[in-house]
């Protein structure tokens, strides 16, 4: 019993260490900018002054807008053309296919520091520096996406296949229509990684994009946060950082479970 | 099958991604580690040197000490921390889900969200971490302005961020391990502890080795947390490579050089990667 | 299915079509501060009410310094036409790479100047193959704020002006409030981050002073490596080792000029915007004198002018009438503007004597005292490689001045053996 105690008190003791930061990160947010530095629990007054400066001094809305953008069209365009690709490579024959297997195995190792600055001439010389086009392009497959949804398809019977080739169905329609309810699963994974990994990502839009109008959600706080506009001010940094974090924090209060699913599958899957 | 090119369609999205954003920026990054180039001006050809000044760099090597130095520290931290906790879940215990949800919501924030409230915390003055060990009569800690500790703090705060993921993984690997040999081993009169020793941990050797791999391809990319907290100081002790790649290129736009560091880091993360699944595969047999 | 390609598609040349109005319109850039942007709104709205030529204004985007983020743009070409907020060290680089229209090129423009400038401020921007890329516009003179309250609190009878002084003063005020062991209110306070553009707000400023505006490379060779520089490190280094200033850093947190804990700063005539908007008490005065100097300094004190000039890009396709914006962005009453708006000094002669900014001076003798200092001041010296000249000598501060890991003569050494290395190739 005393183990179970023990147990039960450092399981507490942990989720607190995860917990409070964020519960000390939106207090503060909310109290006035002198109490920051001696704040524990509960300011002496709440405002919204500094969501309020917050908002007028960076265009937050429009970078969550970009963001959404990006995350989305990412989100359908790793879906649409890994799921072709896993399609073929799970159940067609075709010469070369070993041969791309192994590429995309050998893309999946390769780090991308190697390709980060070539990728961004690439950018430069195709003139689309500063485009939503920079943001998606080069996410919109992605090797890992591919293997899942080969994996998936590999599960799914011949039979399923060759009945849907007998009705006359088209192969696109047999992979969006006739087989796409069967692996909702690997769908939900892939769509929640690849919307995450777009949304968080922040060194790329550091790098191609510079137009203020056209900056995603967390490049836009963190120059926010090394810039000079926040004039030293904490608590309109951390307003941001809330606000930065508030949409995902949502979209995990309610898909909880599939979140932790994905998440933990993309690392048994390596 | 009727139409033989149908799975070339298919798979023509991925070839033309690969050729214009791997094999292309290889094959080009390969070619720019002989040139200086700015973009603007045209290319020079400047044979070796890149190579040469990059041997004779001493930031550039202390950027990658100081990301071993990264991975020292976070690595065994995160086992242990994600094994202990994922360990005390497989217990019989009430509020599984609330717990793993808990732990897990730093995972799913963005990094910068965590790296601006980290700063806050490591804070000297006024920072929390500070406050408390003030208020139990120890001294402050320079968390991120003492050249010896700054590093040490960001691989605290990556562990925190990503503890919660490994402790999912754990679980699920603690849960292939067969309770019958649990129940075998208490007959025979086995502790806690032996069991965990002698059963649990070869058991999940192989999610052990999954978490090693995984925190060291993450910690070489080790970009935003000292972009934000640090820029690389104190005494560029937190100069993580991607850092000083990114600030050759951007700073100072030397594209042929910063492509010369970003190839070789590559090739020394591919080859530390390598050498960790080697030990992976003996470790199996 | 095809209706998302279509969507891509869309989306893409969406993206492109927004520069067609490019032709009829100039696009301005200015600084991001919010001064700056107020005087903007007006001064273009004033314009476009006017004239034919319209222009677009646009604050600069936020980036970790506005020379990273003009670089990225002249990369992507993404410029726009007239950027006003360049700062002049930059400006050889991109002249050298021919992004840059050459003004003098341009009608009316070397007329227009010469009434402007000294001569001094002539030679500065001239470029090494003679042309001129750049309109000097503002500056904004590095000097000692201070809290005036604190200073009788203190009971300083005298401004701590040279080495020593300041050394004295930092005696007198080190303080633990709170008694928590820790020495919480200091003498003064500068930025210790690494990076190159921190070191204009405390070793340069200096520097200049103490060498009467001397330079760092000259002949394209280090010229640092002398008594002054090394005496600002060492003058520094002991502000650190005795604790009158604090290594860690305060602006991560809270600022502690604004919560009165510390008593100076190395700073422009900006910050009495920035101390008006967020002081916490009312009674919180401020005023300005110049940087520190050592003992036995003699005569009028020089520092950092921070010049921050006009250029116009070579994507611009109407040059001419850009110059003709900007003619007029700075003529005297558009600088009168400036000065009454932003709080920082237009860059011209006789600016105190000037009658038309008389009046103004005369009810803002904290600007007053600005404007005496502009009779005394260097800018940066022209070199393409200038911003990495002060990274290595950031390094180099760092290692000696915060961390006290060289000595100044050593760290002054190394930095002018890295930078002689840096300027051969």
């Amino acid at each position: 019993m005393t183990k179970k105690i023990l147990i039960y008190t450092l399981l507490i003791i942990a989720s607190l260490t995860f917990l409070y930061p964020f519960y000390w990160m939106v207090v503060a947010s909310l109290a006035p900018e002198s109490e920051i530095g001696s704040l524990t629990f509960l300011p002496s007054s709440f405002s919204w002054h500094s969501y309020t400066q917050m908002f007028s001094k960076i265009p937050i809305g429009k970078a969550f807008f970009n963001s959404m953008i990006t995350a989305t069209i990412t989100t359908i365009g790793v879906i649409t053309f890994s799921s072709m690709v896993g399609y073929a490579l799970a159940k067609m024959e075709f010469r070369g296919r070993k041969a791309i297997f192994y590429i995309i195995i050998f893309t999946m190792t390769l780090p991308f520091q190697i390709t980060l600055i070539p990728n961004y001439i690439t950018m430069v010389k195709l003139g689309l520096v500063d485009t939503y086009a920079a943001l998606i392009l080069p996410f919109m497959l992605n090797a890992f996406a591919i293997l899942m949804f080969r994996q998936a398809f590999m599960t799914i019977p011949q039979a399923l296949i060759d009945a849907a080739r007998i009705d006359g169905c088209s192969e696109i329609r047999i992979i969006f229509q006739v087989l796409f309810p069967n692996i909702i699963p690997t769908i939900v994974t892939v769509g929640i990684l690849s919307f995450m990994n777009s949304w968080n990502e922040v060194l790329w839009p550091l790098i191609v994009i510079r137009d203020e109008s056209l900056m995603t959600m967390p490049q836009m706080v963190t120059l926010f946060s090394v810039g000079g506009r926040s004039e030293a001010q904490l608590g309109v940094k951390l307003a941001a950082a809330v606000v930065l974090a508030l949409p995902i924090m949502i979209a995990y209060g309610f898909f909880q479970k599939y979140f932790i699913q994905s998440m933990a599958s993309s690392g048994i899957k390596e | 099958m009727k139409k033989k090119w149908l799975p070339y369609l298919l798979v023509s999205p991925y070839i033309i991604h690969f050729i214009v954003f791997v094999a292309f920026p290889v094959l080009f990054s390969l070619v720019l580690t002989f040139h200086e180039w700015n973009i603007i001006s045209p290319m020079k050809f400047k044979g070796f040197s890149n190579y040469i000044k990059m041997f004779n760099d001493r930031m550039f090597w202390k950027s990658i000490t100081n990301t071993f130095m990264f991975l020292i520290i976070h690595i065994p931290l995160q086992i242990v921390v994600s094994l202990a906790l994922a360990e005390f879940l497989n217990q019989n215990i009430k509020l599984k889900g609330f717990f793993r949800a808990a732990f897990f919501l730093p995972v799913i924030v963005s990094g910068v969200v965590v790296t601006i409230l980290w700063q806050q915390l490591f804070g000297f003055d006024s920072g929390l971490f500070n406050r408390m060990l003030v208020s139990v009569g120890l001294s402050k800690v320079g968390w991120l302005t003492d050249p010896n500790i700054a590093m040490g703090s960001i691989a605290i705060m990556a562990t925190w961020k990503n503890v919660g993921l490994y402790v999912i993984l754990f679980l699920v690997g603690l849960q292939t391990v067969p309770t019958h040999y649990y129940e075998a081993a208490s007959i025979e009169g086995a502790s806690h502890w032996q069991k965990f020793r002698k059963i649990t941990l070869p058991m999940i050797n192989p999610t052990i080795f999954m978490v090693v791999i995984l925190s060291t391809i993450g910690g070489f990319s080790l970009f935003i947390e000292p972009y934000i907290m640090t820029g690389g100081g104190p005494l560029s002790s937190t100069m993580s490579s991607v850092l000083y790649i990114y600030k050759q290129a951007f700073q100072y736009f030397h594209m042929g050089y910063s492509v010369t560091l970003g190839f070789f880091f590559a090739m020394l993360i591919l080859g530390v990667v390598v050498i960790q699944k080697k030990y992976i595969e003996q470790g199996d047999d | 299915m095809k209706h998302i390609y279509i969507l891509f598609l869309v989306l893409f040349i969406g993206c492109n079509s927004s520069k067609d109005e490019k032709d009829n319109t100039l696009l301005f850039w200015s600084s991001n501060n919010r001064g700056e942007i107020e005087f903007t709104e007006y001064f273009v709205g004033q314009w476009n009410k006017k004239k034919e030529t319209k222009v677009r204004f646009q604050p600069i985007p936020e980036g970790q310094s506005s020379e990273e983020v003009i670089l990225a743009s002249v990369v992507g070409k993404t410029t726009p036409d007239i950027y006003a907020n360049m700062w002049q060290g930059s400006v050889e680089m991109y002249a050298k790479a021919g992004v840059l229209v050459p003004l003098d090129t341009l009608e009316g423009f070397t007329e227009f100047i010469k009434a402007r400038c000294t001569k001094k401020v002539l030679k500065e921007i001239t470029s090494s193959d003679g042309h001129i890329y750049q309109v000097p516009w503002k500056i904004n003179p590095i000097m000692t704020i201070y809290n005036k309250r604190l200073m009788s609190d203190f009971g300083l009878s005298k401004l701590p002006s040279t080495y020593d002084e300041y050394f004295k003063a930092g005696e007198k005020i080190k303080a633990d409030k709170n008694n928590d062991g820790y020495v919480d209110q200091w003498v003064g306070y500068t930025a210790v981050k690494v990076i190159w553009y921190e070191r204009l707000m405390n070793f340069y400023p200096l520097y200049i002073a103490a060498s009467d505006g001397g330079a760092l490379i000259k002949d394209n060779k280090a010229a640092f490596n002398n008594e002054h520089a090394i005496g600002v490190f060492r003058f520094l280094q002991k502000l650190y080792q005795k604790e009158y200033y604090s290594k860690e850093r305060l602006t991560a947190g809270q600022d502690r000029f604004i919560t009165e804990d510390i008593f100076t700063k190395w700073i422009g005539p900006w910050e009495i915007r920035h101390v008006d908007k967020f002081k916490q008490r009312d009674d919180f005065e401020i005023a300005f004198y110049p940087v520190q100097v050592p003992k036995g300094h003699k005569g009028p004190v020089y520092t950092y002018s921070d010049p921050k000039n006009i250029v116009v890009f070579n994507t611009c396709k109407q040059p001419q009438k850009a110059w003709n914006f900007i003619k007029t962005l700075i003529d005297k009453e558009g600088d009168k503007k400036l000065l009454e708006i932003t709080t920082q000094l237009p860059n011209r002669k006789n600016l105190e004597m000037d009658s038309i900014f008389k009046e103004y001076f005369e009810s803002h003798p904290k600007m007053k005292t600005f404007a005496k200092q502009a009779n005394y001041l260097k800018g940066v010296d022209n070199s393409e490689v200038i911003v990495e000249v002060f990274d290595i000598i950031s390094q180099e501060y760092e290692a000696c001045v915060v961390y006290n890991k060289k000595t100044p003569e050593k760290a002054i050494e190394d930095a002018e053996k890295a930078v002689n290395n840096l300027l051969k190739n």
